[in-house]
């Protein structure tokens, strides 16, 4: 079962499959909803096996390539590169897609387009295992904007309404802008070194500080700027819930926003130091901010959406901070309990009746009494409560962060605060205290078809911190110039936290329960936000989502839309305008001489043509030495 | 025979049948040209599979087919098949089979509409598998004449005359400055032949001085320009296209429009090297207006056939950009860009088309939710928009993302990176804004009967859709294939370039000077 072959067999068949399964839907199964929803549980299942087979059974790297154009100079190819950072994500993407495929039956079961739905996200486990099994950066780039694409049909897959419609675009225009940062990263690496595959790079690169290399880092940076939603183009993410919600649990939470990560930490051995103090910055804002837009926020998917936005800002410090397995740990434990969050924020909404206002919910504890344990152990593993995932991952960065740099540190332990707060608002508002609405008194608990991709999210949101990553991912980052060095201490895998970094850690788990206690203190008993009264204009701030979206707009309308305007203004006016209207002399004779061809005699015609054609060639030529042989 | 032989007489056979119809059925002429138009496809298709295959002559051309046709002045019939030719032609015989499909809605004269239609496709077809000059030049008139009878005749909108007449004059300018171009290239160049490999042999052997090659290189530049709609020769494109009946503007903006852009990618560079070298930075600055200037002109517009139109103009710029570097990566994204566009701007001229034949005004704020409506044109509509913006998966992005490569190590950098970048951005934006305009949101009240398109329409849309994907996931088969004959462009370009480059270094100078002083006269 070992040998290579049959993994790489395998391991096509994994990245084929979602795309065999979105076009059989596409073409054979798109009027039976049902089939559609069976195949694709059924094959994203099988991929799920075979991706943990292949990790239980690969000994070495894996790689193999298929060309896709080849010109001297330019190789590129559509290949697979299997090694322990790539097999993790593909476990990664195939859990949580699988979780939520069997989620989706029910929860999109009464949409009539759900062959669609099943097409599209079929589609875009394709797309993202491109992206991971890429063993080049042209492969990367085209499987990103297949992402992108994906992410806008998933988004926008009520497409009649105008929000998704609206908000679809911005998904896509946001990433876009950053994607052509990364494409210039890309080709500024490929016209230094001149090549494009990561093994071929990391040969090339030993860790050189130059100038160009920095320039190439920030702009793949800008990558994942877009696609990890990070500060300043992070506006999208929340717009983007207004996809179906699971489809929000997969791409806008665990998987896609994760493409971005996953990328910084595949090409982590070519990032310079100035390049990560940029993306440890921008990470460390990101989260901030973030953090704080969270506070204000109404409505349950997106508060969940900033929490997201938040953690991802986590992850981008880590790399930035040049711990890129923490990065990855964070990744992997965030995919499990934000899926987790998101598809319990589901079968809330799915109860009440498709409410997503958490103002007008309540009491669901008693109604929902499986949901709301899911989603409070979610909501520990997301605040970092020992011994959830969470903590330990979040502690893994927050160590580094404090080794880094001390304003790093304090943000990193005052957005840990932040969250644990606005999470524990949203379940003292959602879940304690009485129904507020009769949608909300009336809820029941979500069917079972429902609940059990929920334990089996819960499960690893629990347990995936005891894993030691450190020791796993290290052989992958080990080569790189930037690694730490492996520490070594006391205290297992368990309570190993404790043991080496005992400062972040206990700070961590107090902060945590601080915000918790202190956001059920104010929110159990209330009906609507004491926040607002008490301080109007920070909270008027803070749910403005300190106004980005009007800035840009106000931007956009004033710069783009303006020239836009000009040179539209421009071409008809000058172009069309004054030069053809100067010859309107000849625009007449012309049409007159047209008239006269018009006969709708083909042959005259020809003939005319034919002879004016032969006297022009004479006239040319007569009078040269070229045909007087 | 020649398979490239039968592939250019089906469609004359087809404009000889129908005319001598004498316009008594018009389901006839359809019938005709229908059949004869699918069966140049399914030759052109196989031609196409077969070519690695065939056996080639000297000139590395399969299924060559050579006639002397006015032998004092050195002009052949040369038809034949190389690998860079090959895709074109490809793609000219699916789109004029496309455009024949989707003229079902011609009632007016019927046969002549056909006959005129045919021999356009015949010129295109002709066009593209000359070898010879004069015959590829010859050709391309043969199906200009017809577009503009047929735009002044079949062509709808309030402008049409205007219109006719414009698109008429720029392009008969356009393309007697090209021939005067071409006339002069033949006399310097002594290769007393019209045949492509000759001349560019001859040229290679002796190249011609460097003031001969900057006076014959603008000529054909702008000539060839005027064609391709070169900024700011454009305005005649998005009027034009927008007035002229769906299948004429399928047939010149998928396929005739890259007339213009082959003979500067295979004649005009490679016979004036250094006369195109001078022009570089005219051609990069020019093509800038291309993507940035155009680029936003499209944003502004309200009609969706205008849209297309400029945007269709826009994506000229990343060829030129391509023709600019010619470098090896730059050009072979030019000529996949050209197969590319070809089916692109047919498939979205062709559905904009059929929304015309429902209703003749496109004003994009009116529409809404075409893509539940009518879910196989929206579905089409959605393709053509993303093509258009660059997604992956689509023959447009392979292209476009070797242009940026190739360009990148070749040119000015600042306002190339600008313009590329900005192009493509703007072309997210201005696709996307139609996307939620016009596929997007609820049905508006005027649009609510559009009936959804089959048969042969469908057929045809269905034909450019798959060929944009299977070029956008293998574009291999072209690119591969096209490496040996461009990669001696290539060459022949280089080695003349660095001849100079060597000269001026060795010369004294004065001598440097005076060839300075000289270029600058000529460039006055």
């Amino acid at each position: 079962m070992d040998n290579p072959t049959w993994i790489d067999n395998t391991v096509w068949l994994i990245f084929c499959l979602p795309l065999i399964m979105a076009l059989v839907i596409r073409f054979l199964t798109g009027g039976l909803p049902k089939a559609s929803a069976f195949i694709s549980c059924l094959s994203t299942t099988i991929s799920f096996a075979l991706s943990v087979a292949v990790f239980l059974s690969m000994k070495h790297d894996v790689h193999a390539a298929l060309p896709w154009v080849s010109i001297e100079g330019f190789q590129a190819s559509i290949g697979i590169d299997i090694n322990r950072l790539s097999i993790l994500m593909l476990m990664v993407v195939t859990g949580v897609a699988t979780a939520v495929f069997f989620f989706s039956r029910t929860y999109m079961g009464k949409d009539p387009d759900i062959s669609r739905y099943y097409a599209s996200l079929n589609l875009f486990v394709f797309s993202m295992l491109g992206i991971v099994v890429a063993d080049n950066l042209v492969q990367m780039f085209i499987f990103w904007e297949l992402v992108g694409v994906s992410s806008f049909l998933l988004i926008g897959f009520w497409y009649q309404k105008a929000a998704p419609a609206n908000a679809c675009k911005k998904a896509f225009l946001a990433n876009r802008l950053g994607d052509f940062g990364f494409i210039l990263g890309i080709i500024i690496v490929w016209a230094h070194s001149g090549v494009l595959g990561f093994t071929e790079l990391k040969e090339f690169f030993h860790g050189d500080e130059e100038s160009w290399l920095s320039v190439a880092g920030v702009l793949l940076f800008c990558g994942a700027v877009g696609k990890s939603a990070q500060f300043p183009l992070h506006v999208w993410l929340p717009d983007a819930m207004e996809g179906p919600t699971p489809v929000s649990a997969l791409i806008h939470a665990a998987t896609m926003v994760a493409a971005g990560v996953f990328m910084l930490c595949r090409i982590s051995f070519m990032l310079t130091g100035s390049a990560m103090d940029v993306i440890a910055w921008i990470g460390g804002i990101t989260a901030l901010l973030a953090a704080l837009m969270a506070l204000q926020q109404d409505d349950i998917k997106r508060i969940l959406a900033y929490s997201t936005l938040s953690q991802l800002g986590y992850m981008v410090m880590a790399v930035g901070i040049a711990v890129p397995q923490a990065a990855m740990f964070h990744l992997t434990t965030h995919a499990f309990f934000k899926a987790l969050l998101f598809l319990c924020a589901g079968a809330v909404i799915y109860s009440t009746h498709h409410e997503q206002n958490i103002w007008k919910m309540g009491g669901l504890r008693k109604t929902m009494p499986l949901t709301f344990r899911l989603f409070l152990i979610g909501t520990l593993a997301l605040c970092g409560v020992f011994p959830f995932s969470g903590f330990y991952s979040k502690d893994a960065i927050i160590a580094a962060a404090q080794g880094a740099h001390p304003v790093l540190f304090v943000i990193s332990l005052f957005v840990a605060f932040l969250t644990s707060f606005y999470m524990f608002r949203l379940i003292a508002v959602v879940f304690f205290n009485k129904g507020r609405t009769e949608h909300a008194q009336e809820s029941v608990e979500a069917p079972l078809s429902m609940t059990i991709p929920l334990v089996a999210l819960a499960v690893p949101s629990v347990m995936a911190g005891w894993i030691d990553f450190e020791s796993f991912l290290g052989p992958f980052f080990h080569s790189a110039e930037h690694h730490h060095g492996e520490h070594h201490a006391g205290g297992g895998v368990l309570f190993g936290p404790f043991v080496h970094s005992p400062l972040p850690a206990f700070i961590g788990s107090f902060i945590a329960l601080l915000g918790a206690v202190l956001a059920f203190q104010i929110y159990s008993k209330v009906d609507e936000d004491p926040f607002v009264e008490r301080a109007g204009f920070v909270s008027w701030v803070l749910g403005g989502k300190f106004f980005l979206d009007e800035i840009y707009r106000v931007i956009i309308a004033c710069t783009h839309d303006l020239i836009a305007k000009i040179s539209a203004w421009f071409d008809r006016a000058l172009l069309s305008g004054f030069i053809v209207k100067g010859s309107q002399g000849i625009v007449e004779f012309t049409g007159r001489a047209l008239r006269l061809l018009q006969t709708g005699n083909l042959q005259t015609y020809a003939m005319w043509f034919f002879i004016g054609l032969s006297i022009l060639i004479f006239l040319l030529t007569s009078d040269t030495k070229t045909i007087s042989q | 025979m020649s398979p490239v032989l039968i592939l250019i007489l089906l469609p004359i056979t087809s404009g000889v049948l129908i005319s001598l119809l004498r316009g008594k059925s018009g389901s006839l002429a359809r019938t005709i040209s229908l059949i004869l138009h699918f069966a140049a496809v399914a030759i052109a298709v196989s031609s196409f599979v077969q070519l690695g295959k065939a056996p080639v002559n000297a000139d590395g051309v399969a299924f060559a087919f050579i006639r002397d046709w006015i032998p004092s002045l050195g002009i052949q019939f040369y038809f034949g098949f190389d690998s860079v030719n090959a895709p074109l032609v490809l793609m000219s015989s699916i789109v004029c089979f496309a455009a024949v499909c989707c003229s079902e809605k011609i009632k007016d004269r019927e046969a002549t509409y056909y006959s005129l239609l045919s021999f356009m496709s015949a010129g295109v077809i002709g066009a593209f598998c000359s070898f010879d000059i004069f015959s590829f030049y010859f050709f391309h008139e043969l199906a200009l004449v017809p577009t503009f009878i047929l735009i002044g005749g079949w062509g709808a909108g309030p402008q049409r005359k205007y219109a006719t007449y414009k698109i008429t004059l720029y392009l008969t300018g356009g393309a007697l400055v090209a021939l005067l171009g071409i006339v002069l290239l033949y006399i310097n160049s002594n290769a007393e032949t019209f045949n492509m490999f000759s001349i560019l042999a001859a040229v290679a052997k002796s190249p011609l001085s460097e003031s001969t090659q900057n006076m014959i290189f603008p000529l054909l530049l702008f000539g060839f320009g005027v064609l391709v709609s070169l900024w700011p020769f454009h305005t005649w494109a998005p009027l034009g296209y927008g007035h002229a009946p769906t299948g004429v503007a399928m047939i010149h903006a998928g396929a005739l429009k890259k007339f213009g852009l082959y003979g500067l990618l295979r004649v005009a560079i490679p016979a004036l090297p250094l006369g195109s070298q001078n022009w570089v930075s005219v051609i990069t600055l020019l093509c800038t207006g291309n993507l940035i200037l155009i680029g936003l002109a499209a944003m502004r517009q309200r009609q969706l056939h205008m849209l297309i139109g400029f945007s269709s103009v826009a994506h000229m710029g990343f060829v030129f950009l391509g023709l600019a570097a010619y470098n090896i990566i730059g050009i072979t994204g030019a000529l996949l860009i050209m197969v590319a566009h070809g089916f692109l701007a047919a498939l979205s001229f062709g559905l904009a088309g059929s929304l015309r034949d429902y209703h003749p005004d496109l004003e994009m704020s009116k529409m809404g939710g075409i893509l539940k409506q009518a879910p196989f044109l929206g579905f089409g509509l959605a393709i053509a928009f993303l093509a258009g913006c660059g997604v992956p998966g689509f023959a447009n992005f392979a292209g476009e993302l070797l242009i940026f490569f190739g360009s990148w190590t070749e040119l000015p950098k600042p306002y190339v990176i600008l313009a590329v970048w900005s192009g493509l951005i703007i072309g997210g934006v201005y696709m996307l804004r139609a996307i939620r305009k016009v596929l997007h949101g609820s049905i508006n009240d005027t649009w609510k009967n559009l009936e959804d398109v089959k048969g042969m329409q469908k057929l045809a849309f269905s034909m450019l859709i798959l060929a944009l994907v299977i070029f956008g996931i293998v574009p291999g088969s072209i690119t591969t294939p096209a490496q040996a004959p461009l990669t001696k462009l290539v060459e022949q370009v280089d080695s003349q370039r660095e001849n100079k480059t060597a000269f001026k270094q060795e010369s004294n100078p004065l001598k440097s000077d005076q060839t300075l002083v000289s270029s600058l006269d000529h460039q006055k």
